[in-house]
């Protein structure tokens, strides 16, 4: 019997037994939560768009084009050179598979269950088809192997792509794999969605940087990112100088060129200089020729050209083709012509001919360069407005998939030009007397030449992932070089499908001082949610898309747009004013121009056509009207069907369908947030829900209309922060760190869409009863008290699995084709303690389920070496061990044994997986779903906790005062409905925006708790739980969905008396892991010494610091000069009984008349065996060690230092009197001595 | 007897440390330990020196089988 297509519709009930079937028997024919999916696919898309037939990657080898090299010697003429001309054909990706060396296995796709167990990167087999031909003779082929390019998880090129639920979990994944991400060593990578400018729209800048350009630049510009087919871009800017000129601005190779305007656009058409005027001013009868400000401009424009003096198409062409040879790396053969059209090709708004640019698109360039002066000139003349690059309206996303086939792409051209060139230089160099056309080249030509290059675009691909960073000679038109890639960390599922939907602005904008670029704008409005981002230093920057935000990741056919657009009434010719004529454009190219009147009519007109799916007009086309005003934006209407788009859904009401809006025509559009907002006339859309503007986490928050607006966001971070289950695949995860909770719930309180998202798989709390009393003082301040009894039951009981890869082979980058040197195991012949043995198994692996503590031995192992067989044996037969470094007790959960890629090595690598349990202690964090975070500061017992006339015991107590400023509402509305969800055995729908000022929210779940025979209000009498009395006041008392935080204070606690040591200083080293101390620093010591506990300040800032017992001596107040006495008698006894100062006392064979019996003191012996007499006035005095350390240092620049350690021992005060004292040496008297007080 | 049950560890099993001797020295090519493919599951033995495959079907990821020994920790 043919099973039931599996439902993806879903209410906000539990569905107990319908889950519970599916995690039984997942689908077998798709997955039931298909908007998880949805939420990755753009990433997925992206990829795909690189590899199909035709896709990104072959627009990119057209792009490369064709190479040429000459052979022979550069002063040879060009004519007597032989040509080699080479292309890409095309580029094979394979699919993840075992090399042909492993002859064992039986199954030989590699599966990313696989990759992640052996920390390896899961990727496949690329390679290139290239053609090449000789002096024009018959095209060759042949094909090589350029790498293992990383594979994208769920990828066309990818072994889940397609797979059901069931056979998911049969190739060890998750039942709702999602994919979106790359494997590298064993890590999810994922690559950022960056936010960029909005492709092919002049965008007008104010930017005053452009000033520093150089002399009569101003901050006005036009910016135009110009996007090639193959999703590569290319920024052209015009910059508007002093004089009315206009210069052409572009970047290559990470360097600036600055061209004249007029000089492109002479050469991109046959022209002439009243072509340019009119098309910039508009026909003698129009307006525009009206705007003085603009003529006068125009005409310097062309005045100011003259100066060049060439005139032609030809001309310029070849005048450009000259200055830029050297740059564009062109070959010798082509003319300066033939350059000069080539930069065009390359350089000039690609996005309308890139590729065998015809004369149409030659014009069409040419066009829209008229189009960006005149907005230029419009935005000087302050009758067009500035465009905000910082809102959501002028951008557009970068998607991983895009950025990757760039990457590719430029490591292709690198590969066919530079590094052929190369190996080309190296075979002529060592073979001077071969041509292309000889036999021996003919016969080496592939092969010989291609060894000296490296052809690892694989690997710099594999770079690129696990480090995020970019290298690349062109920069592809990015603003950054780093933070490309995160590790889409699964701590808990909801941060993980964060990361997917997580948009970045770009780590340069990081660094700005100004907040601008941080700012929530109204443009945002159903895009990126206004309510996840972090707070912090990535505020503004790091949002993430609302959840029915929907990325393009193709273009949509809008072929029959321009005929359609024609038979409206646009027209060709235009004026300058723009309430004469508007833009009409499409993809960046301009189809005409129309009647600011009849704009709006051919609009809403498209927009009719399309919602309506007639005219061959996609759903997803953007129909962006500006309209013409006074002093706004540049007016027009601006279409595009390109991809890297956001639009999202809404109702159209002329027709009640589901219309695309994307984020360019959205504010200048009406669209009414509810059915009851819809102004007749007046608004064309609705909005199909109101949480549609929440991202994925921001909807799970209950009731967050109810919630002050921080707390919502205080949520989204700490919802991705909570130990929850970060996955059901958990045996055959090797994540570094993972946290678990064992007794995850599903919340009685959610919303629908907590059942669409799948989120009951993943539970990420545990439901509580909560009561808000101040009862013992122990939950003051955000603590939280705990019932011990809940506790003991399992609430919130967690786990951190913790995997180690240890190898015993050298970890290298380089070809690692070592021979074994060590082996797992005791050495044979070698003695091992029964304590050990009783801690490992017979190979010297630990025995799974074993416990293991600081200093255990986890694995044993020895070196080995081939003998004349190639058998490996022991020689020196010793057993080392490796040892358990952390702090806390562990479990042996997993041991993994890794075998090589050939299946020929024996064990050279293990990974471990160790399991700490991390009950509930005092001092974990926990949180609400409203951002009210605390501690636990009490495990109380049950019997002492107060109880209700019900019978029923809290399991957490907060306080009140946790509430009136932070004015989380919803926390208390999803008490009130938990707790008559809990009473009636329902499920209540959380969603926001559902309850209004007729209908509240505690007036409804009020009902419900009448209706079981509770408190409207939710209040209770309580009775003390110490003396069974009636509380004075009842208590608001429900049920709660609460989140056990990971930071816990056994990863946090840090205390030390004394402990390592910085050697120079004598002070404590930082950092919790070494044992180090905590800072007190100056506002601590500020603290300390207003409240005048100068006992607790010595002890923090010296006694448990660097105190230091010191000699010194009184006389000449120096630490430096005193030295302990040696006796010739003492042996090797190191104590120290004497101490004498050096610098007082006299050395008694320098002493002329040396009578013993009349020298005053004790004769002493310094370890040379000097003799000395004084120097006895030292005495020893406590210190801290780095006074004695700047002491040092001084004394190494010539500064002395002199201490005095008793008023008895100062400098008298008036004349100096000239004497010498005693035994003070030729130092003192040349230096000012410094009285250290 | 079954994988599961429970075995009493004598001097002579696979439990050190549970003889007489106090230091126990290993002969030349180590003991065989049974450990269970990644991919079809089947059980086999390996000693030190042998190369990291399954038998059956060459999976290159091997788990160790839990302990037998019988593990006893404080409950707190």
């Amino acid at each position: 019997m043919a099973r039931k297509s599996t439902s993806t519709s879903w209410d906000h009930q539990y569905n107990t037994l319908r889950r519970e079937d599916l995690f039984r028997n997942p689908p077998t024919d798709h997955t039931a939560y298909p908007l998880l999916q949805q939420a990755v696919n753009p990433h997925i898309e992206s990829f795909d768009a690189v590899f199909t037939d035709g896709g990104l990657l072959t627009k990119g080898l057209a792009d490369i084009g064709t190479r040429v090299f000459l052979d022979g010697d550069d002063r040879t003429p060009l004519e007597s050179r032989n040509k080699l001309s080479i292309r890409y054909k095309s580029i094979q990706l394979q699919k993840s598979l075992l090399p042909p060396a492993n002859k064992f296995a039986t199954k030989r796709e590699v599966l990313p269950a696989e990759c992640r167990e052996r920390h390896v990167s899961y990727r496949g087999k690329l390679s290139a088809t290239f053609e090449y031909r000789i002096n024009d003779g018959d095209p060759k082929e042949f094909t090589r192997e350029i790498g293992l390019l990383p594979i994208m998880i769920k990828s066309s090129h990818c072994h889940l792509r397609g797979n059901s639920p069931a056979q998911l979990v049969a190739r060890k994944e998750e039942s709702e794999e999602l994919g979106g991400y790359f494997i590298i060593n064993g890590i999810e990578k994922i690559i950022r969605l960056l936010l960029l400018n909005r492709r092919n729209f002049p965008l007008a800048i104010y930017r005053p940087s452009f000033t520093n350009r150089g002399p009569a630049y101003t901050p006005f510009g036009i910016i135009l990112r110009s996007v090639r087919p193959d999703e590569t871009s290319q920024t052209n800017v015009l910059h508007y100088l002093n004089d009315g000129n206009v210069t052409f601005r572009f970047s290559w190779r990470k360097n600036e060129y600055l061209v004249p305007v007029m000089m492109v656009l002479k050469a991109l058409v046959e022209t002439n200089d009243r072509e340019i005027f009119e098309g910039l001013v508009g026909s003698p009868d129009s307006k525009g020729i009206q705007n003085t400000f603009l003529t006068d401009r125009v005409e310097l424009l062309l005045r100011t050209y003259k100066s060049y003096g060439v005139y032609t198409m030809a001309q310029t062409r070849a005048y450009l083709g000259e200055k830029f040879r050297p740059v564009l790396g062109v070959p010798d053969t082509l003319s300066n012509y033939e350059v000069g059209t080539e930069f065009l090709r390359r350089v000039v708004l690609v996005h309308l001919g890139n590729i065998n640019v015809t004369e149409e698109q030659d014009s069409d360039k040419f066009r829209l360069l008229l189009l960006m002066i005149r907005k230029l000139y419009a935005l000087v003349a302050g009758d067009c407005a500035v465009d905000n690059p910082d809102a959501v309206q002028n951008q557009e996303i970068l998607l991983g998939g895009f950025l990757y086939g760039q990457i590719i792409k430029e490591r292709l051209d690198e590969l066919i030009s530079s590094g052929l060139r190369l190996g080309f230089r190296e075979y002529f160099r060592r073979a001077p007397s071969h041509t292309f056309t000889s036999d021996e080249f003919r016969k080496d030509f592939p092969i010989k030449i291609f060894q000296k290059t490296n052809e690892q675009v694989g690997n710099a691909l594999e770079y690129f992932l696990s480090t995020g960073n970019l290298s690349s000679p062109s920069g592809l038109d990015l603003q950054q070089v780093s933070g490309f890639t995160v590790v889409a960390e699964k701590l808990n599922f909801l941060r993980f499908i964060s990361h997917f939907r997580m948009v970045h602005r770009g780590s340069f904008f990081a660094q700005l001082k100004t907040t601008t670029v941080r700012k929530l704008l109204p443009e945002s409005w159903g895009f990126l949610c206004p309510v996840h981002t972090p707070d912090g230093s990535p505020c503004g920057l790091l949002n993430h898309l609302a959840h029915k935000c929907k990325i393009m990741t193709g273009s949509v056919d809008a072929t029959t747009i321009p005929q359609l657009a024609a038979e409206l009434g646009v027209v060709d010719t235009s004026s300058a004013a723009t309430d004469e004529s508007v833009v009409v454009m499409l993809n960046g190219r301009i189809l005409g121009w129309c009647k600011p009147s009849e704009s709006r009519r051919i609009a809403d007109t498209f927009r009719y056509w399309k919602v309506e799916g007639s005219h061959g007009i996609p759903l997803e086309l953007e129909i962006g009207h500006v309209p013409a005003s006074n002093g706004g934006s540049y007016p027009g209407i601006y279409m595009s069907a390109e991809p890297a788009r956001m639009v999202r859904p809404t109702k159209y009401l002329p027709l009640e369908k589901e219309d695309f809006v994307g984020t360019l025509e959205q504010p200048y559009m009406t669209i009414a947030c509810t059915e009851q907002e819809v102004v007749s006339g007046e608004s064309t859309h609705v909005e199909f829900d109101p949480t549609n503007i929440l991202s994925i986490l921001a909807n799970m928050t209950p009731f967050s209309d109810f919630n002050q607006s921080p707390r919502n966001m205080y949520q989204c971070q700490m919802g991705k922060q909570t130990m929850g289950t970060p996955a059901t695949a958990l045996a055959h995860r090797t994540d570094n760190k993972m946290y678990r909770l064992q007794t995850g719930q599903t919340p009685v309180v959610r919303s629908p869409l907590h059942n669409a998202y799948g989120f009951d798989n993943f539970p990420n709390g545990t439901n509580a009863v909560v009561a808000v009393i101040s009862y013992t003082g122990y939950d003051m301040d955000d603590a939280m008290i705990l019932n011990k009894s809940a506790h003991e039951r399992g609430f919130g009981h967690g786990t951190i699995y913790k995997t180690k890869k240890y190898t015993l082979k050298e970890e290298s980058r380089s070809k690692s084709t070592k021979n074994i040197e060590k082996l797992f195991g005791f050495a044979p012949g070698s003695t091992v303690k029964a304590w050990t043995q009783t801690m490992l198994d017979e190979d010297g692996l630990p025995p799974v389920g074993r416990a293991v503590q600081e200093g255990d031995i986890i694995f044993a192992y020895h070196t080995v070496s081939a003998d004349y067989s190639g058998h490996l044996v022991n020689r020196d037969g010793v057993t080392k061990y490796e040892k358990y470094k952390d702090s806390e007790q562990a479990f042996i959960e997993e041991v993994r044994i890794i075998g090589s890629e050939l299946g020929n090595e024996p064990a050279q690598t293990i990974s471990i997986k160790f399991r700490v349990p991390r009950s509930p202690i005092i001092g974990d964090k926990f949180s609400s779903r409203h951002g009210q975070k605390g501690v636990c500061s009490q495990k109380w017992p049950a019997i002492d906790m107060p109880f209700s006339e019900s019978g029923i015991q809290p399991d957490i107590i907060i306080n009140p005062h946790a509430f009136p400023s932070r004015m989380t509402i919803g926390m208390f509305v999803e008490s009130l409905a938990g707790k008559a969800g809990a009473l009636h055995g329902l499920a209540q729908d959380s969603t926001p925006f559902r309850f209004d000022e007729e209908n509240p929210a505690a007036d409804y779940f009020g009902h419900q708790l009448m209706k079981a025979g509770y408190n409207y209000h939710g209040n209770e009498p309580m009775y003390s739980g110490i003396t069974g009395q009636e509380l004075a006041a009842d208590i608001y008392i429900g049920v709660v969905y609460y989140q056990r935080l990971r930071h816990m204070v056994n990863d946090k606690y840090q205390v030390r008396t004394t402990g390592p040591v910085v050697a120079t200083t004598g002070q404590p080293i930082k950092g919790r892991k070494r044992g180090g101390g905590i800072r007190v620093g100056e506002m601590e010591r500020d603290a300390l010494l207003a409240h005048g506990t100068a006992f607790l300040l010595q002890d923090r800032l010296l006694n448990c610091s660097d105190y230091t017992p010191t000699w010194v001596c009184r006389k000449c107040g120096s630490f430096l000069s005193v030295q302990p006495t040696v006796t010739p008698f003492g042996g090797k006894k190191k104590v120290v009984n004497t101490v004498r100062c050096r610098n007082c006392a006299r050395r008694l064979d320098k002493i002329s008349d040396a009578e013993v019996s009349k020298l005053k003191g004790e004769i002493w012996e310094d370890g040379q065996g000097n003799q000395w007499v004084g120097g006895e006035a030292t005495t020893k005095v406590a210190v801290p060690g780095a006074l004695k350390y700047l002491d040092v240092e001084l004394a190494a620049m010539g500064v002395k230092l002199k201490y005095r350690v008793d008023s008895k021992d100062a400098i008298r005060k008036g004349r100096l009197i000239q004497k010498t004292p005693e035994g003070v040496g030729l130092n003192n008297r040349r230096l000012p001595a410094l009285a250290a007080a | 007897m079954s994988r599961e049950a429970y075995q009493i560890p004598t001097s002579q099993g696979n439990a050190p440390g549970a003889g007489t001797t106090l230091s126990r020295t290993f002969d030349l090519e180590g003991a065989t330990m049974n450990y269970i493919c990644g991919d079809c599951g089947f059980k086999f033995a390996l000693r030190r020196s042998d190369t990291i495959r399954c038998k059956e079907c060459g999976c290159r990821i091997l788990y160790k089988e839990r302990t037998k020994r019988m593990v006893q920790f404080e409950a707190r």
